[in-house]
């Protein structure tokens, strides 16, 4: 079901922590509000369930204004951060107390957790309370309760953060299958690119109240529209330098870069290279030494101190024969340079 | 100073208190249970006295007619040791002359020897004087005191007494405490004991109930209303609490007087001024429950409400967007948490209600009549404020000890309920 959010404002006493938010998921989407902690992306999913009253603006379901219902009537499943279980209950009561509460018949509970369960794969754990379940576990009950009611949306608050890295990666692929299996719309908030940009569909990448950017994560990720955006999305991140764009992008250190095609811009600009369109692959053009080497397995991480100043990142195979303080002539891929203007919007 | 030492050290102010305000009340109270001792014994050591107006105790215990008439008919009886005492007080010439006309002449009144003393030719003028005299003849050992078993029993054998009812006799005059099972026999066989242990019963079931349904009420109807009108609210339930109690119940004792608040405030519809506190029986028990509740409630409410707000809120958003209602959030998330702070609050409760008794004592005193003596103040009203003025400290003691018994007993039930090992597991930390 298709949800849409109008000129949203959230204000908790005198601070006013999103201002006039629009924002429209399309049914069975599944969007990922990202953004540093802070800017306002839980505010919004709780306003979203109906915990937290809306300041202004409205709030549709579909065809269905819900801007001033009660959580209880809303029909949002919620996946919370830190799963929220009922600790007093076995896992099939957890699951079912959704339906318990709506007063549905025992056998017809019976039949409905029977069935959440095989879909989240925790069948044979029914009998147990939550303190007996692993992470990962509590995770899948939590999954299954939010969504026994065929919800209308799905909303997970940071539902990976306290997992460990390889259950991460497991129930990320698990929480993807499960929404394309059932098709629901779901809003996952996390401070996580690599989740974000891996399980959703489109990302709204939010700063401060505001949504910097709405767009598929291929999109978001090769074209930026702000330095911001740039800045925050990418692991390695994206190295800046600034640079004075005439016939070539002078980097005012004797060095300079050709320009990219396209670009119009003249004057001072800063430009974001990202760490695997800087190295030897790419021929040569900038020169400058090695002032770090981090080994990550798969590649390596490699700071360069510029000849004449500014820093650059570059990620290259593993194995490649570089050492701290080797000189190096390494260069751009000049169509993937980003260019923004001094105060980071896109060029 | 090792870390064992050190860990004793740091222990013995408990172990001092422990001491002092527990184990050596309870000895005491043991000891007591088993004598006799009441205002009229006293706690030290008695002596041997036959008081005469108890002379017709004496066959209960056990003593022989015959001995009994003994007692009573020995009179007055002119002997030497009597004449010595008589020359020394009121001169040898009235001794002489009673001893040369009277020398072992016997009467059986005193009135009969004053009459024998006026008639004299050196005459006892005074009939004070004549009455002291008189006594110094006196054979009979009624009203007289003996500091020791021996006298009293050399006094006994002086008056031909049957050496048969010596035993008796010994027992029954003697006027300090001694050792007994009678106080618990009593307690069997008196029926105020029943009535004392219904209205125990009853006593601590219903201010326990009030207790712990009203502090729930209030601990969730609090957590429901916005922080600051809560926090007033909680205050205001918290000052009986930390009112003095005698201020508080004299509060109370004010309330309902029959020129109190309530009969005021009813007579101006017209209803005759009443006493609401101690009018009917059922009056007295509602006003008594009631100063007790709202004392427990407030505690009840401190501990439930810190405990509904232990529960974390993400718990009770999840239950919202689960679709309960406030009803259904109470029923099946609020009140399945608060099961330990429940069954504490009523162990503790419990006991403590089965041992206090300073509310009835200042409201109401156990009346109406006795309808609102519950057994704690039995056994103050018997060992330490008898309206008769004996106090009986073995009797009362003998209550006491029900009460300790029945409260080490429901201690170690609760403990073994509670499984207090298990509490003091550490708690798991999540999130």
């Amino acid at each position: 079901m298709e949800l849409r959010l109008e000129k949203f404002t959230k204000r908790f006493g005198e601070v006013t922590v999103i201002e006039d938010m629009d924002l429209t998921v399309e049914s069975g989407e599944m969007m990922a509000l990202l953004g540093p902690s802070g800017c306002g992306k839980s505010t919004t999913l709780f306003a979203i369930c109906g915990i937290h009253k809306m300041s202004g603006g409205s709030l549709h379901f579909g065809d269905r204004n819900v801007t001033t219902m009660p959580a209880q009537q809303r029909s949002v499943g919620v996946v919370f951060q830190n799963y929220a279980l009922y600790p007093h209950m076995t896992v099939e009561q957890n699951i079912g107390f959704p339906l318990k509460v709506q007063r549905v018949s025992k056998s017809e509970i019976r039949e409905e957790v029977a069935r959440l369960s095989d879909l989240v794969q925790i069948g044979n754990l029914l009998d147990r309370r939550p303190a007996q379940l692993s992470g990962g576990q509590q995770q899948r009950v939590a999954l299954a309760r939010a969504m026994i009611r065929k919800p209308d949306v799905l909303l997970l608050d940071e539902p990976l953060a306290n997992l460990d890295a390889k259950l991460r990666l497991e129930m990320r692929s698990e929480i993807r299958r499960i929404q394309r299996e059932t098709g629901i719309t779901a809003i996952l908030v996390t401070h996580d690119q690599v989740e974000a940009m891996s399980m959703c569909d489109r990302i709204a990448l939010m700063k401060e109240g505001q949504i910097m950017q709405l767009a598929a994560p291929e999109e978001m990720y090769a074209n930026p529209s702000s330095q911001f955006v740039a800045g925050f999305l990418g692991n390695p991140p994206i190295s800046f330098l600034d640079a004075v764009a005439g016939e070539r992008l002078d980097l005012g250190t004797g060095q300079s870069l050709a320009r990219p095609f396209g670009l119009e811009a003249t004057g001072d600009v800063v430009i974001g290279i990202r760490p695997e369109f800087f190295g030897p692959q790419h021929g040569t053009g900038l020169e400058g030494e090695v002032i770090f080497v981090e080994p990550q397995g798969r590649e390596e991480l490699i700071d360069v101190r510029l000849e004449g100043g500014g820093e650059i990142r570059s990620v290259l195979p593993a194995g490649e024969p570089v050492k701290p303080g080797e000189r190096i002539n390494w260069g751009v891929a000049t169509d993937r340079i980003l260019a923004f203007a001094k105060d980071g919007t896109r060029l | 100073m090792t870390s064992r030492t050190l860990g004793i050290g740091f222990l013995t102010p408990a172990l001092v208190a422990v001491f002092i305000f527990f184990f050596l009340p309870v000895m005491l109270t043991v000891v007591f249970a088993f004598t006799n001792m009441s205002t009229s014994t006293g706690i030290t050591d008695g002596d041997y006295r036959i008081i005469g107006d108890r002379l017709r105790n004496l066959s209960d215990a056990g003593v022989s007619q015959a001995s009994i008439d003994k007692l009573e008919a020995a009179g007055y009886q002119i002997t030497e040791a009597g004449l010595a005492a008589l020359a020394e007080q009121f001169g040898e010439d009235t001794a002489d002359e009673l001893r040369d006309d009277f020398l072992g002449q016997s009467y059986a009144k005193r009135r009969d020897l004053e009459r024998v003393l006026r008639s004299l030719d050196d005459p006892i003028r005074k009939t004070r004087d004549r009455k002291a005299a008189a006594d110094l003849f006196a054979v009979s050992i009624i009203n007289t005191r003996f500091d020791t078993e021996e006298e009293f029993r050399a006094a006994l054998t002086s008056t031909g007494i049957d050496a048969g009812d010596h035993d008796a006799l010994t027992r029954f005059a003697y006027t300090g405490w001694g050792w007994t099972r009678d106080n618990f026999r009593l307690l069997l066989e008196l029926p105020s004991t029943l009535r004392y242990a219904a209205n125990t019963a009853f006593y601590v079931l219903c201010t326990l109930s009030f207790n712990i349904l009203f502090g729930l009420f209030l601990a969730i109807s609090t957590f429901y209303l916005p922080a600051k009108l809560a926090n007033t609210f909680r205050a205001i339930w918290f000052l009986p609490r930390i009112l003095p109690p005698v201020l508080y119940v004299l509060m109370w004792n004010w309330f309902t007087w029959d020129t109190g608040f309530i009969s005021t405030v009813t007579g101006w519809f017209g209803v005759p001024q009443q006493n609401w506190m101690m009018q009917t029986t059922t009056r007295a028990w509602t006003v008594i429950i009631l100063i007790n509740g709202f004392v427990g409630a407030s505690l009840g409410m401190i501990l439930f409400s810190s405990a509904i707000k232990a529960i974390p809120t993400s718990m009770l958003y999840a239950s919202e967007v689960d679709g309960a209602n406030r009803w259904q959030q109470v029923r099946y998330i609020i009140l399945p948490q608060l099961r330990w702070p429940i069954l504490f609050m009523t162990a503790y409760q419990t006991l403590s209600l089965l041992t206090s008794f300073e509310y009835i004592l200042l409201a109401t005193d156990g009346g109406p009549g006795r309808a609102t003596e519950v057994w704690a103040l039995a056994a103050y009203h018997t060992a330490l404020n008898n309206y008769g003025g004996n106090l009986q400290y073995g009797l009362g003691a003998a209550y006491a000890l029900v009460l300790v018994v029945i409260g080490i007993a429901a201690s170690a039930l609760y403990l073994r309920l509670f499984n207090f090992r298990e509490l003091l597991i550490k708690p798991r930390i999540e999130q």
